[in-house]
């Protein structure tokens, strides 16, 4: 969103309250999503849910064409559409509801510093896992991008997405790396969240904040996710305060749906 | 990249080859065991093999917190420094063209800089996930504003201590250091990054405690580029390569007129044939003989 939209969003919506029908947009749960856009979704609904924001979850197989910054998830709050976790905490700000208020300078820096370590290792793996990873890509990634269209749109989008994350590996350096590189950076920066965790149950001891949210999603699609093995789930079960984390959260704000739907 | 070298009390090496960067290799660290290793976790994970490790008495939570800003700076801060540098017309034509055209040598001078300029565009869309991003005062607010926000996280993580983990440096200082000390030294055109990076003191102070502990010789020098709007200036660094140059180029093209001209017919050379007068004498010889 441009600078100047985003100014006139925030005094739109300091303006109004939450209303009750506010939507949530992602890729079909069932036949369509993947591994990182399923983390992202889940992400903003716990967040969501930590705020006390009721949010109705809607399937939509263009979802990602809707979104204003082409990511999923977005959500619809009245007249304002916002996508991705950051500029939708920020919206939420707007009207009144944070997460990370009782913060001090240190602790906000360190909070937005490990949400990017979650952004710029697990989310990257994720999509390095999913599309440079010829077997998951052929197998999982491929078929499911491209399930709502038909021949040949369905080939011709699937390998379009994948030739762009190919290329935005590459740009990043992390074209180089194999396999199993991937898999132990996921399970360095698995470790730096454990150590950051240590025995507390929230990041910022007892108070839930985005960076919880952000890590719950992420790491409850990888241990509930189906992929083609599971070295990426078994990485994050080695560390038990991170399962127990995740299991804190999901009986704490899932409770009512019983256990999540994960893709 | 010299930072983790200069940390350990190992001498500089020198990385200045813009033709490796031309086969994008640069910073570039040759050994005499794994021959040249170019990123620089490699390089950092050599040294550390080497026993060199400057993060040995971190504790476990700092060597997360490590990791954590450095995802930071990568997000945030590295977007709007390529921007700076390469992308914001002013500060592309006045200052890095021209310093990295100074600095290679002909013909690769003419071609270097614009394809480093275009990669880097080109790298900017991808990590920002727009293909046809453009450079503009909209995208310059929007990068500006994020790395803002990260020097002023850095600066209150960093607070009033010498280094970001107490009395000792770190890998996350060499990151934080040569993120930022570009950013204090080179003269800009269009210069927002510094003017905030100015505004915060401590990070200041600390780019420059660093700077003066760990590159003396480079502290003691004029610091960065002084870029000097005028064009005399320029010329007269440039004197002798310049007067050279346009004998060169002038003669060049001399050369080329004439071959164009010859080969057409509009200029054509006529050779005089001595051999015709004396011919002449001769047939006069032989008749009065007959």
């Amino acid at each position: 969103m441009s600078l100047a939209a985003e100014a006139f969003v925030s005094q739109i919506a300091a303006a109004e309250p939450w209303p009750e029908n506010a939507t949530l947009y992602q890729p079909l749960k069932e036949d369509q999503i993947l591994l990182s856009d399923s983390a992202s979704s889940l992400a903003v609904q716990t967040f969501l849910r930590m705020c006390g924001l009721p949010v109705l979850v809607s399937c939509r197989a263009n979802a990602e064409y809707m979104s204003p910054s082409g990511k999923v998830p977005f959500i619809q709050v009245g007249n304002q559409v916002v996508s991705e976790l950051g500029p939708i905490v920020q919206f939420t700000k707007a009207k009144g509801h944070s997460l990370s208020d009782g913060l001090d300078d240190v602790q906000r820096a360190e909070m937005k510093a490990y949400m990017e370590l979650v952004n710029n290792m697990l989310l990257t793996a994720e999509l390095y896992i999913q599309w440079c990873d010829d077997y998951t890509a052929t197998e999982i990634s491929r078929p499911r991008y491209s399930s709502p269209y038909s021949w040949p749109l369905n080939h011709i989008l699937a390998y379009q997405k994948q030739w762009e994350v190919r290329r935005k590996m590459n740009v990043i350096g992390w074209s180089g790396k194999s396999l199993e590189q991937v898999y132990e950076d996921v399970s360095q920066c698995c470790q730096a969240l454990s150590q950051r965790l240590g025995t507390q149950p929230y990041f910022f001891n007892k108070q839930p904040t985005e960076l919880d949210a952000l890590v719950f999603g992420h790491l409850f699609t990888i241990l509930t996710t189906q992929l083609t093995n599971d070295e990426l789930a078994e990485k994050v079960k080695s560390y038990t305060n991170l399962l127990s984390f995740c299991h804190r959260i999901e009986h704490t704000y899932f409770k009512d749906r019983g256990r999540i739907n994960a893709a | 990249m010299e930072k983790p070298y200069r940390l350990m009390g190992q001498a500089s090496t020198d990385f200045w080859n813009p033709l490796r960067r031309a086969l994008g290799t640069l910073p570039a660290l040759k050994t005499r065991e794994e021959g040249s290793i170019s990123q620089p976790s490699k390089i950092i994970i050599h040294l550390r093999k080497q026993k060199y490790n400057a993060d040995y008495d971190l504790s476990a939570k700092e060597g997360a917190d490590t990791l954590a800003f450095v995802s930071l700076l990568e997000e945030k801060l590295l977007p709007a420094l390529i921007y700076t540098l390469w992308i914001d017309s002013k500060n592309y034509v006045d200052v890095t063209r021209c310093w990295y055209a100074e600095n290679i040598s002909f013909p690769l001078n003419f071609l270097l800089p614009n394809r480093m300029h275009c990669q880097q565009l080109e790298k900017l869309r991808l990590m920002r996930g727009d293909p046809v991003l453009e450079p503009g005062e909209q995208l310059e607010k929007e990068l500006c504003r994020d790395a803002f926000e990260c020097m002023t996280l850095l600066s209150q993580r960093l607070g009033s201590q010498k280094f970001f983990f107490g009395d000792s440096p770190s890998s996350l200082d060499a990151y934080v250091f040569a993120h930022l000390a570009p950013l204090l030294k080179i003269k800009l055109p269009n210069g927002k990054l510094q003017q905030h990076l100015n505004s915060l003191n401590n990070l200041q102070q600390y780019c420059t405690n660093i700077l003066a502990l760990y590159f003396p010789s480079d502290a003691r020098e004029t610091p960065g580029r002084k870029i000097h709007a005028q064009p005399d200036s320029s010329d007269l660094d440039n004197e002798p390569h310049k007067r050279r140059n346009q004998i060169l180029s002038v003669l060049f093209a001399v050369g080329a007129m004439l071959g164009y001209a010859i080969l057409t017919g509009i200029v054509t050379i006529k050779r005089e044939r001595p051999q015709l007068k004396n011919s002449g004498h001769d047939d006069g010889d032989e008749e009065d003989e007959d």
